[in-house]
């Protein structure tokens, strides 16, 4: 066969289609979970990234360092096999394929690692709104949470919504690694799929076409929401 | 004490640790007693903002004391939210909250920080909307509104609070020329009702009708405190002379 042939024979989609469309659902879900999960985290991060406190800030920023200096894959074998190893969870089957006793563990490893650079964005976020705002507000007697609850964070957030978003489809090309817990994702029925017909190269083709259908039209999307975001400043 | 005091400066310095070390303070002292309008002029760079804004502790004196009502709030264990809650402060770049309405900007204070009844602020807020002459516009945005209109706005905010001296920073400076009349409008009807206030300001002609005392400063130091009769009439300082024979 020719490389083209290799590239394009595509005749393993009748067999194998339902694991492509089951990956499909398991990304997105485990990506947007994560992602959602991370946000909490990373605003506790952020605020203890811009507190006072020397300690806060030195727990935070080696939190951040260490999870950016480290690669994804090494971070869920550790959350997996650390941790969850003395947990057992309820293993029960979402869209009757995805076991959560993997995908939880899955998710708590994506979403440490998102919260993470998460963090640095909101920390962005809120360091981009206008000094005089904080001094209009503490002027006024409020205090420093007061500040940022009423004050500082609403105007963060339009800030920090396309950064979480880009966030969103870094993710969905991050959680490729999670097939290696045994989570059915894209990248896991690719896997199968080539083994199982002996086709290596075609099936990651579609799944690169796959990926970036999703990823190229969320990422125009986001720079629209960005630059709508900054349309609704003053 | 006297009670008339309403806030004493003692001997404060100010250096900012910034790698230029900058003494924008160098040893200042003043009384400010109620009911005063003190205005505070000088060349740009002279510490006339870092003053403003050490009154209020926005920021911290390197040494020396803030005496406000008695209570040294310079002292790390005062809770000065209590204090700012009583002194008023007006921004030359307005600092209006844009996510919130103009109505929301002058409630916020009161119901969060002092507890006051949502209606009583309400009522409270539009009548001094209606004083600064825009009541009309309580549920606009403040990108809907014109520099003057937002500095009216940032003047009764900080009113909304009640407090007992207003602390004003170049309030006209960032305005176009045309919309300067009605900001100092309002700041001279405020003085007139004896509203204790603190001017930086570039405007002679309004140091010199509502002042009650004028202040030069100059490389971090109070060189002239005086009434602006003499202050304007008969300057003796030579670099008060120098900075009036430019600015007027
Ligand atoms: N936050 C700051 N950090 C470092 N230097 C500052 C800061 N604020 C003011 N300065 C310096 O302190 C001096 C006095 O500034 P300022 O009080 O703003 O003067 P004025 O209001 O009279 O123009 C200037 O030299 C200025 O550069
Ligand atoms: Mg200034």
């Amino acid at each position: 066969m020719t490389l083209w042939q290799r590239m394009t024979n595509f005749s393993f989609l009748p067999d194998y289609a339902p694991y492509f469309i089951n990956g499909i659902i398991c990304t997105l879900l485990l990506s947007v979970v994560s992602v959602f999960v991370a946000i909490i985290p990373a605003l506790c991060l952020a605020l203890m990234r811009l507190s006072k406190s020397k300690i806060l800030r030195g727990i935070s920023g080696a939190y951040i360092q260490v999870f950016r200096s480290t690669p994804l894959l090494v971070q869920l074998f550790i959350v997996y096999f650390g941790p969850f190893t003395a947990i057992t969870l309820p293993s029960y089957k979402m869209f009757g394929f995805i076991d959560t006793a993997i995908f939880i563990p899955g998710v708590v490893a994506l979403a440490l690692n998102s919260s993470a650079y998460v963090a640095e964005s909101i920390r962005a976020g809120i360091l981009a709104v206008d000094k005089g705002q904080t001094e209009a507000a503490r002027s006024l007697g409020l205090t420093q949470a007061q500040t940022m609850r009423y004050i500082v964070l609403p105007q963060a957030i339009k800030n920090i919504i396309p950064t979480l978003a880009n966030e969103l489809v870094t993710m969905i090309k991050e959680t490729s690694v999670i097939g290696y817990l045994g989570v059915q994702d894209l990248m896991w029925g690719t896997k199968t799929t080539a083994g199982a017909t002996f086709l290596p190269l075609s099936p990651y083709i579609l799944a690169a076409a796959i990926y970036f259908c999703i990823n190229f039209p969320a990422g125009k999307a986001v720079e629209a929401l960005e630059r709508r975001m900054r349309r609704g400043d003053k | 004490m006297e009670t008339n005091k309403l806030i004493q400066v003692k001997d404060v310095y100010k250096r900012f640790e910034d790698g230029n070390m900058t003494v924008a303070l160098d040893h200042c002292s003043l009384e400010i007693r109620k009911g005063e309008v003190v205005v505070i002029v000088g060349p740009s760079g002279s510490g006339k903002s870092t003053m403003l804004r050490t009154l209020n502790m926005l920021e911290v004196p390197t040494s020396g004391e803030i005496i406000f009502e008695g209570v040294n709030i310079a002292d790390k264990s005062v809770d000065i939210n209590v204090h700012r809650q009583k002194m008023g402060m007006v921004f030359q770049h307005f600092n209006l909250f844009p996510h919130k309405t103009i109505l929301e900007n002058l409630t916020l204070a009161p119901i969060k920080v002092k507890g006051e009844d949502h209606r009583t602020v309400e009522e409270r807020a539009m009548r001094l909307l209606g004083i600064v002459g825009l009541a009309d516009r309580a549920h606009d945005y403040p990108s809907q509104l014109s520099g003057g209109q937002k500095q009216r706005v940032a003047i009764a905010r900080a009113l909304c609070m009640q407090p007992e001296v207003m602390l004003f920073d170049e309030p006209t400076s960032a305005l176009d020329p045309e919309m300067v009349g009605e900001v100092l409008e309002v700041m001279r009807d405020l003085a007139k009702h004896g509203m204790t206030m603190v001017v930086v300001t570039h405007e002679m002609g309004f140091a010199r009708e509502v002042g009650t005392r004028v202040i030069f400063m100059d490389q971090g130091k109070i060189l002239v405190d005086e009434d602006p009769k003499t202050f304007f009439e008969k300057p003796e300082n030579p670099r008060l002379q120098d900075f009036l024979a430019k600015v007027l």
